[in-house]
């Protein structure tokens, strides 16, 4: 037995809503479980009740368009996302960054929302979120509102989500025809780890736009401000500047996985790399 | 405590069962239905010993409630053979010497398992990252890469 | 003689079908009717007394059958030194030691019950570093230590202090040999201690039986020493204790003695004599049970100008954690293996195995000898570079061979086998002295090459026995009570048995659950010695049963047994083999047409007790302890990301003198498996703790290990074949030896790559960045 609790499958969004608002605080959402059944085992805190949403269809939806972005639900689990041709295409960094996650097993069972939802500084697929301009919608007993990704965590393991609100959906914002983005993570093995730093970069020549994300590095996954793309300049020479802005930007610390020192020196390499993915079929300069 | 009836098939056969909401699927293979091909190494996800397939997907039956997979197919190690014979899967694991203590075996066989049914043909590249999620101590994975590179092998001829 | 028909041949594993489908039975997966299960509460702390403990809550709780503290067992256990509580009493010595034991019905009642217990502690400081333990004033893990009972004239507790066993090694004169030294190394090593990971944890049922019996199931590699020391603890007859041990998830030293068989009879015993199981959490695993002990290594090496080995002066500090366990005797093996296999005229080494406020050690894969070959093999490449030499044709130059004399005065013998062989084959599968050259101006190759060498550490009486019984139908069944915990010595046993017994294989078997009642003693399943001693065993019984089969062959055929040959399972006189008695007509005995019978059932007995060993001198060292040594090299070539401090292994070679292989898929597969163990260790392994004392990384979130996707690019194993004289057909052991020098070969392999000398472990990427920055921050 992994925790006391009860448990109830629910068939819509509304149903789970106000089961959870009904237990104030003694009700959790459960989507794949593979970081809630975790927390409970380890720390023997479990809650009254469980509320099951995986059945909810909306939930389970994986919509793409060219034109309108995407819609990724709550509950589709990562390797779904992994494989999809279309998020493979068009959004690289989330693909590479739900690949990244646990296990191939754990992956069949842990979702996008619940990636997000559990808020660790390490979560692989928000540095992908946030340089792809997601928005996670959620809904609780008040309605449903959109939260600009970059809003959502606060803090270890806190979000801006309000009790009793659930994450629904993600949404992605189309992408420009010649919109690139890619996805690296440092661990400590190669197989089923966390990530001692990861990082995404999205870029659209198009948009002049780049941007950069990191995680384990903060209290939160941290997007980089906006940075002003200057003609020809070459990729060490913006790797460089990036990597300023990010020393800036991000605050990590000593862990077991790896101390703040070298997760900083790690910063310059990631930004090279990714920047090298990304710009390089221009010719090493833009 | 409150007991949910769930109806699951195993292997096969259809098991209607009254478990407690905290129940694992681990749990309820083992101690209810007493198939303990599947084991625990770990609890929390990140050995794959206890790896089953629901719904054909290879999944940790320790991070999985037995109250979800009503109405779902479970198969694990001893669904493998059948009539006694022992799948081609199975025997290439014997061929190839990849089988050691023996205890991570029937998660890694089924993490394999699943691979070949998604992916005839896999390259070694993709039979690591399928089995990367099953610890194994004493082989040095070696062998079971090239049991697995076997049997997709057989399938071939 | 003729060719073997199954020795040497990858005669596969007859276990592998139960495994393979899911049949195979562990502690694990057993249960007794009327069994509880049964949990512990551990303490938060290094190091504190204990002030109260309240369990009146935990005992009302419904369903709770027996509550133990420390109080309740006045029992005190060790293997060499008497040192440990069953649950601790007065004080707690580490983090994660069991204090109070709670058995129930169910085991979420009794993990709900500890809860319930409240334990008041006085925490008091704990003492981390074994070399500041070993100094005057540091605070005592065992303040008592003068009143222990322990193994004497093998160990030497030192009373008041917290030094658990020193170990002198002394050849020559070592100081001379510095003097005359061209080169002088002086460096220090340090190896953390670090967890064995069996995929299966520490698991025991133990059933307390009316007239002080005791039945116990457990995953342990020795039954027989769990028999024996459970009867010494608790000092009841051999007879009243049964073990069983059936499949056994890897144990890699971890279940070499006893660790939770005593709480759970006591469990038991307390509850009325229900049936207790006691299964170790994977969170037990790395904190409470013990672990391989941390090493600091403090080198001088000397050596001349024409590059031979002058003197060696080491000391050894072993951090054993709170208890002495198997430490002592891996401090004492670390000791007597301490200078490698080289030709070292003046030794002079101490090895101090020392208390701290940490989880215990044991024994662990190797035995103490990759820590120390850690040590040795890196302060080898270290002097090679200063004198400017070829690290290989330095070791080439140094290392043991017949004529030469080793630490202790054993003198090399050609059936020793061959260090020199070994590393000439590395050397040349490495191609080695050819640099390879990347054009990705991040990261740069080197390669390393390291030698290796282990004997079994064992008593000098350490014995095995094994009996062989015919069955009805004429095909075998053989006993023997080491365990077969996926090594795979039974597939190796079975063989020699199939060709000692001249019998099909298909007709032998071993069988698979040892117990103490039925199987023949066996000492320990460790130290790399089963298939020698276990060998030697079985060729004894085969042949006392086959003579027994041309004793009643001859008489059924009217022939004088010498006459008699064997052959595919049947006799005939050997000018008419047309004429053949298959086994199953006398197996049981012969029944000639009239009725009358002769000979009996055939059990053939065999035994093996080892040869010509003795203490070592105390004070020198000096003596045999090696029933055979095994030798070998390994070569690795690594690529290192310069920026980031990644390595990955291109290439892993290992070369062991097994003397001959019995088994070559088994032999390769058991190689593979260590060394990736080994990598481990060199890459990411290894317990921390912060500054209380707390274990840092205690999971395997926090503690990984290698998956497959962690696997060097290339590996290769090739085997060298020089006969033991006194091995089962030549061989010697070969099971724990692939781990040893991994370690040190790749540090080798980083030094060539980056002119970078390592010298501690692990080798994360963190270490090699840090180091690659300090050195452009130096220069």
């Amino acid at each position: 037995m992994i925790g006391t609790f009860d448990y109830v499958r629910v068939g819509s969004i509304k149903e789970g809503c106000e089961l959870l608002a009904a237990r104030n605080g003694g009700a959790v959402a459960l989507a794949g479980g593979t970081d809630l059944l975790v927390s409970i085992r380890n720390t023997g805190r479990s809650p009254d009740l469980l509320v099951d949403f995986k059945d909810v269809a909306q939930l389970n939806r994986l919509v793409t368009d060219n034109d309108a972005g995407a819609m990724i639900g709550a509950c589709v689990p990562l390797n779904v996302i992994a494989d999809n041709t279309v998020i493979n295409d068009r959004f690289t960094a989330l693909a590479a960054a739900a690949r990244s996650v646990g296990s191939y097993q754990v992956r069949n069972r842990a979702t996008l929302g619940g990636n997000i939802a559990n808020a660790s500084p390490a979560a692989d697929t928000a540095p992908a979120l946030l340089v792809l301009g997601a928005s996670v919608n959620v809904t609780g007993k008040d309605g449903t509102r959109k939260i600009p990704i970059d809003k959502l965590f606060t803090g270890v393991k806190k979000t801006s989500l309000r009790a009793g609100e659930v994450i629904t959906d993600i949404s992605l914002p189309p992408v420009g025809s010649r919109a690139r983005s890619a996805f690296l993570k440092k661990q400590r093995v190669k197989g089923h780890d966390l990530a001692i730093i990861n990082m995404a970069v999205s870029y659209d020549p198009d948009a002049e736009a780049l941007r950069v994300a990191i995680g384990s590095c903060a209290v939160t996954p941290i997007l980089l401000p906006p940075v002003n793309l200057s003609e020809n300049e070459p990729i060490d020479e913006l790797a460089e500047r990036l990597n300023d802005i990010a020393q800036a930007a991000i605050s990590p610390i000593d862990d077991i996985r790896a101390s703040a020192v070298y997760r900083l020196g790690l910063v310059p390499v990631l930004l090279s790399d990714l920047l090298s993915v990304l710009l390089a079929p221009e010719g090493g300069a833009r | 405590m409150k007991l949910h009836e769930i109806t699951l098939a195993v292997n096969g056969t259809r098991e209607t069962l009254s478990v407690p909401a905290g129940m694992t699927l681990l749990e309820l293979l083992r101690e209810k239905l007493y198939l303990t091909g599947p084991k625990e190494g770990c609890g929390a996800g990140e050995c794959g010993s206890c790896t089953v397939l629901l719904d054909g997907r290879p999944v940790t039956s320790c991070l999985v409630l037995a109250v979800e997979t009503d109405g779902r197919e479970v198969r694990t190690i001893e669904g493998e053979a059948t009539d006694g014979q022992l799948s081609a899967l199975q025997q290439a694991f014997i061929d190839a010497g990849a089988i050691q203590c023996g205890f991570c075996t029937p998660g890694m066989v089924m993490s394999a398992r699943a691979l070949l049914e998604r992916n005839p043909h896999p390259s070694d590249d993709e039979i690591k990252e399928a089995i990367a999620g099953n610890l194994c101590r004493c082989t040095g994975y070696e062998s079971i890469i090239a049991a697995v590179r076997l049997a997709a092998e057989g399938r071939e001829k | 003689m003729s060719a073997t028909k199954y020795v040497g041949q990858s005669v596969p594993r007859e276990d592998a079908i139960p495994k393979v489908t899911g049949t195979a039975m562990f502690v694990h997966d057993m249960s007794l009717p009327g069994m509880l299960h049964a949990a512990t509460v551990k303490s938060p702390h290094a190091a504190a007394r204990i002030v109260s403990i309240a369990v009146e809550a935990a005992r009302a709780l419904r369903g709770v059958r027996a509550v133990l503290t420390g109080d309740d067992l006045d029992y005190r256990l060790g293997l060499y030194v008497q040192d440990k509580s069953i649950l601790a009493r007065e004080r707690v010595r580490y983090q994660g030691e069991p204090v109070v034991a709670i058995a129930a019905d169910t085991l979420e009642i009794a993990r709900a019950a500890c809860d319930l217990v409240e334990v008041e502690y006085e925490v008091q400081d704990p003492v981390l570093d074994p070399r500041e333990a070993m100094e005057p004033g540091a605070p005592l893990v065992h303040p008592d230590l003068h009143t222990y009972s322990y193994m004497k004239g093998v160990f030497s507790p030192k009373p008041h202090t917290n030094i658990a066993h020193q170990q002198k090694i002394r050849k020559g004169n070592v100081e001379a040999g510095l003097a005359a030294s061209e080169v002088v190394v002086q460096e220090h090593f340090y190896n953390p201690p670090a967890p064995h990971v069996p995929l299966e944890t520490h698991a025991v049922i133990a059933h307390a039986l009316p007239g002080e019996h005791m039945e116990i199931y457990t995953s342990a590699q020795s039954p027989y020493t769990v028999r024996n020391l459970l009867c010494h603890s608790f000092d009841l007859p051999h007879a009243n204790v049964r073990v069983h041990v059936p499949y056994v998830g890897g144990g890699f030293g971890g279940k070499a003695g006893i660790q939770l068989e005593p709480l759970a009879y006591c469990l038991s015993k307390a509850a009325g004599g229900k049936p207790v199981k006691i299964v170790a959490t994977r969170e037990e695993e790395f904190g409470t049970l013990p672990s391989r002990q941390g090493l600091h290594t403090d080198i001088i090496l000397g050596v001349t100008k024409d590059g031979k080995i002058s003197a060696l002066k080491v000391k050894y500090v072993w951090d054993a954690g709170a208890y002495a366990d198997y430490g002592v005797n891996v401090g004492r093996a670390g000791a007597y293996a301490g200078a490698g296999p080289y030709n070292v005229p003046n030794c002079h080494i101490d090895s101090f195995v020392v208390y701290t406020n940490k989880v215990f050690g044991t024994a662990y894969r190797g035995f103490g000898h990759l820590e120390v070959m850690w040590g040795v093999e890196r302060a080898m490449e270290i002097a090679a570079c200063k004198l400017k030499m070829d690290p290989y044709e330095f070791r080439m130059l140094n290392v043991l061979r017949a004529g030469d004399r080793t630490i202790t005065g054993e003198t090399i013998t050609p059936g020793h086998g061959r260090p020199d062989k070994c590393l000439e084959a590395v050397a040349q599968a490495l191609d080695w002295g050819k640099k390879t050259t990347l054009s990705d101006p991040n990261k740069v190759r080197g390669k390393g090459i390291a030698a290796l060498h282990k004997a079994p550490a064992m008593p000098t009486y350490t014995s095995c026995s094994a009996i062989i019984k015919l069955n009805e139908d004429g095909s075998a069944d053989i006993l023997i009570s080491g365990v077969d915990m996926g090594q795979g010595t039974y597939t190796a046993l079975r063989q020699i048995a199939a060709d000692e017994l001249k019998l099909q294989i298909e007709r032998v078997h071993m069988t698979w659950e040892c117990d103490t009642a039925f199987s023949p003693y066996d000492w320990q399943t460790v130290a790399s010695r089963f298939t020698f001693m276990g060998g030697n065993a079985v060729i004894d019984a085969s042949r006392d049963a086959l003579r027994q089969i041309k004793q009643v062959a001859g008489m059924a055929l009217r022939a004088a047994p010498e006459h008699i040959v064997c052959e595919d399972g049947a006799a005939y006189v050997d000018n008419h083999p047309d004429q053949r008695v298959p086994y199953e007509k006398f197996a049981l005995g012969y029944t000639f047409e009239n009725g009358n019978s002769v000979g009996g059932p055939i059990i053939g007995r065999g035994r093996y007790i080892a040869q010509g060993l003795t203490n070592l001198d105390l004070e020198t060292g000096q003596g045999l302890p090696a029933q055979f040594w095994t030798y070998g090299a390994q070569g690795t070539e690594v690529e290192v990301d310069t920026r980031t401090g990644e390595i990955e292994i291109v290439d892993m070679i290992t070369a062991l003198d097994a003397g001959k292989v019995l088994n070559p898929v088994l032999a390769r597969e058991q190689v593979i498996g260590g060394v990736v163990q080994g990598l481990g260790s060199t890459l990411f392994e290894g317990l921390r703790f912060d500054d209380e004392g707390h274990l840092l990384n205690g999971s395997f979130t926090d503690h990984k290990i290698p998956t497959a996707k962690d696997i060097p690019r290339h590996t290769q194993q090739i085997f060298i074949e020089t006969p033991q004289p006194d091995g089962p057909y030549g061989a010697r052991g070969i099971a724990e030896h692939p781990m040893i020098s991994v370690p040190s070969a790749v540090a080798n392999a980083l030094y060539d790559a980056l002119g970078i000398d390592f010298n501690t472990l692990p080798l994360t990427s963190e270490r090699i960045y840090r180091a690659i920055h300090e050195e452009r921050n130096d220069s």
